[in-house]
């Protein structure tokens, strides 16, 4: 709803806008909608005035149409593709976490959501030299871990330091803060393309499901409209900085006992990519082995599992993941 | 502002607005039933849950209407308003890439470079829009009404989706559900009329997320056996919520599932199906489909069995 008031546009006077609210036109959406001849008998104002002043509004309110072959263009030149720091889920992603699409890691309590938040984090970080948000909404987030994955990656002590700068790290516990926090990243911070010098390739959200799921539930609709908010503000930024969102879900159980992800089904059309995280079962001692199994991808078949360590990711000699430009071929 | 652009036209555009838009009634006929393609001024809605295979049909159906003629397409233009931001452009290169190069084979062999400018060639057909409220839906479809007035060629509309403000729009209503309906009510009224005044086709999506009690636990009650696993989530899910308005717009309905993997599926591939309902004709149309890397594939139901 755009309310009507004097100038929101060139040509926008006061009186008109008194005239036009005592015909009930209050809002853009009620003038452009209105036929203008009719209204121009009604309230007395010009004809050729009402028509200009559609054209400025919906100049000014419209979305533009882009070429496909322009956005193809624009999409081959900045998609870059970040690398989780694990080899094997890598290869499930089809080389890593595409820029300007939301992914999701769900899974149920310890099975590496958080871990491989931070390994993506670390990645991007140290390898790509790249700027990090990370949202924390559960308290999860440990600089002693990061700093050990660091520690993995390189001895040297400056480039550690270097590495942990570039994670800006936002603790938010409600939804309403962590509402404000991305509106504010989309339009100052990452508005001006830098965060603390550099630009920002990934933000993480850890977990979206702990905010969210306590204002779901009951008759009312106020928190299915707070979760598409979310997921709104987090599609935009995705898509207009060109920034690869990584998001953590918890899982429920459906009908069949079947492990699907947390908050319902229309969260469930928000994510591009959905990876299930899951426990390897081992009679006795706890396991660091996970698999990761892709639900859902509009680039690989759904339902492909790796199996990754947890422990290793702070060992292993990590490839240095790939990013920047890159042409996109059919088997790709 | 249509009345100005309309008063600008040239005589070709007067002649193929006179003329009308080209069909797209033999756009699929696995989906639709014969003789009911969508014609001039339909209004098709693509229902299902998520991963039901709703994008990739849709993929299907704009591919084969920005490919060229003799690459089996319609050659026609589309206007692609994307409100999920969900529009993948690399998946529909590579099915364009595929339907190319499957084309080519069977004529002569294409270099890439050749198939780079064919895509290219394709994907200035399309358009993509962004919308971000259901405001800008509705104000945007009121400035593609001039887009849609000058551009014959321009034969198809898709929304992905329409459903996309639901949750927002209920919300920011107050109490009563006509002021929560309002933006989509005008949005499906501007369509009634974009469709009716210039015979453009509409497709939409809508995300499945109405429960529908009543028909599950009907469902629930018969031996589970007897009822095959994706019409249980058919059941499930297919509860129209949208206004009213939308809903008395609809030529087509698309209800989508997707089968668990069971038995049914042939060489483990995940097996789509999609039931199509109309008003011009009774039943409802069944068909199965697969997706695959280079796009949706058909299974013909007389293989099968």
């Amino acid at each position: 709803m755009v309310l009507l008031r004097e100038g929101l546009c060139p040509g926008l006077s006061e009186d008109m806008v008194k005239a036009l609210q005592g015909e009930c036109i209050r809002t853009v959406e009620d003038l452009v909608s209105s036929d203008a001849e009719e209204l121009a008998q009604k309230c007395s104002v010009s004809y050729k005035a009402l028509v200009a002043l559609k054209r400025v509004l919906l100049a000014q309110h419209t979305a533009f149409p882009i070429s496909g072959a322009d956005l193809y263009e624009e999409l081959l030149s900045s998609t870059s593709i970040l690398s989780t720091g694990i080899p094997s889920v890598d290869k499930l992603l089809d080389s890593g976490l595409y820029s300007g699409e939301i992914t999701e890691l769900a899974g149920g309590p310890g099975t590496g959501k958080t871990q491989m938040c931070f390994s993506v984090a670390v990645n991007t970080a140290h390898e790509l030299k790249q700027n990090v948000l990370y949202i924390d909404t559960s308290g999860g987030v440990c600089a002693g871990r990061l700093l050990q994955m660091l520690q993995a990656k390189t001895s040297s002590t400056a480039e550690q330091m270097k590495a942990l700068q570039r994670i800006r790290v936002f603790r938010v516990f409600d939804v309403f803060t962590l509402l404000c926090c991305l509106q504010n990243l989309r339009s100052n911070d990452l508005q001006k393309g830098s965060v603390g010098g550099g630009s920002v390739k990934a933000v993480i959200v850890d977990s979206v499901s702990a905010v969210i799921s306590c204002v779901l539930g009951g008759k009312q609709t106020e928190g299915m409209s707070l979760m598409m908010q979310v997921a709104f503000e987090l599609k935009m930024i995705a898509k207009d900085f060109n920034i690869a969102v990584l998001v953590t879900n918890h899982v429920t159980r459906d009908g069949n006992g079947k492990l699907k992800s947390g908050l319902g089904q229309s969260w469930s059309h928000v994510p591009r990519t959905r990876i299930l995280l899951q426990r390897v079962e081992q009679p006795g001692a706890a396991s660091s082995l996970r698999t990761a199994t892709l639900t859902k991808s509009s680039r690989q078949s759904c339902n492909l599992m790796e199996e990754f360590n947890l422990s290793l990711q702070s060992e292993e000699e990590v490839k240095s993941g790939c990013s920047g430009k890159r042409k996109f071929n059919t088997d790709s | 502002m249509s009345e100005r652009l309309r008063m600008a036209e040239s005589g070709a555009q007067l002649l193929a607005r006179i003329e009308g838009r080209q069909s797209l009634k033999d756009i699929e006929q696995h989906i639709f039933p014969e003789d009911g393609g969508p014609a001039q001024g339909d209004v098709v809605e693509f229902h299902g849950v998520e991963g039901s295979g709703k994008t990739e049909m849709l993929y299907h159906l704009l591919t084969h209407c920005i490919l060229p003629k003799d690459s089996g397409g319609l050659e026609v233009e589309v206007v692609f308003v994307d409100t999920d931001y969900h529009f993948d452009m690399l998946r529909l290169v590579s099915i364009l890439e595929t339907r190319l190069t499957g084309a080519a084979d069977e004529n002569a062999d294409g270099s890439e470079s050749e198939t780079e400018e064919a895509v290219r060639c394709c994907l200035r057909r399309l358009s993509v829009i962004h919308c971000s409220s259901s405001v800008q839906l509705l104000l945007t479809l009121h400035y593609l009404e001039g887009t849609i007035c000058s551009r014959p060629s321009l034969c198809l509309l898709v929304i992905d989706s329409i459903s996309a403000f639901y949750w927002m729009d209920r919300s920011s209503g107050g109490e009563s559900l006509a002021r929560q309906e309002s933006n989509l009510r005008k949005c499906a009224e501007l369509l009634n009329k974009l469709r009716r005044d210039y015979g453009i086709v509409v497709f939409a999506t809508a995300h499945a997320v109405m429960r529908n009690y009543s028909s599950a636990a009907h469902g629930s009650s018969e031996p589970s056996g007897s009822t095959p696993s994706w019409k249980k989530n058919v059941m499930d899910f297919d509860k129209p919520y949208l206004c009213r308005t939308w809903q008395k717009i609809l030529t087509h309905r698309l209800v989508f599932s997707k089968s668990e993997q069971s038995l049914e599926a042939v060489d483990q591939k995940q097996v789509f199906s999609v039931a199509c309902s109309t008003v011009r004709t009774k039943g409802v149309k069944r068909c199965t489909f697969h997706v695959t890397e280079g796009g949706v594939q058909f299974i013909d139901e007389k293989l099968q069995k």
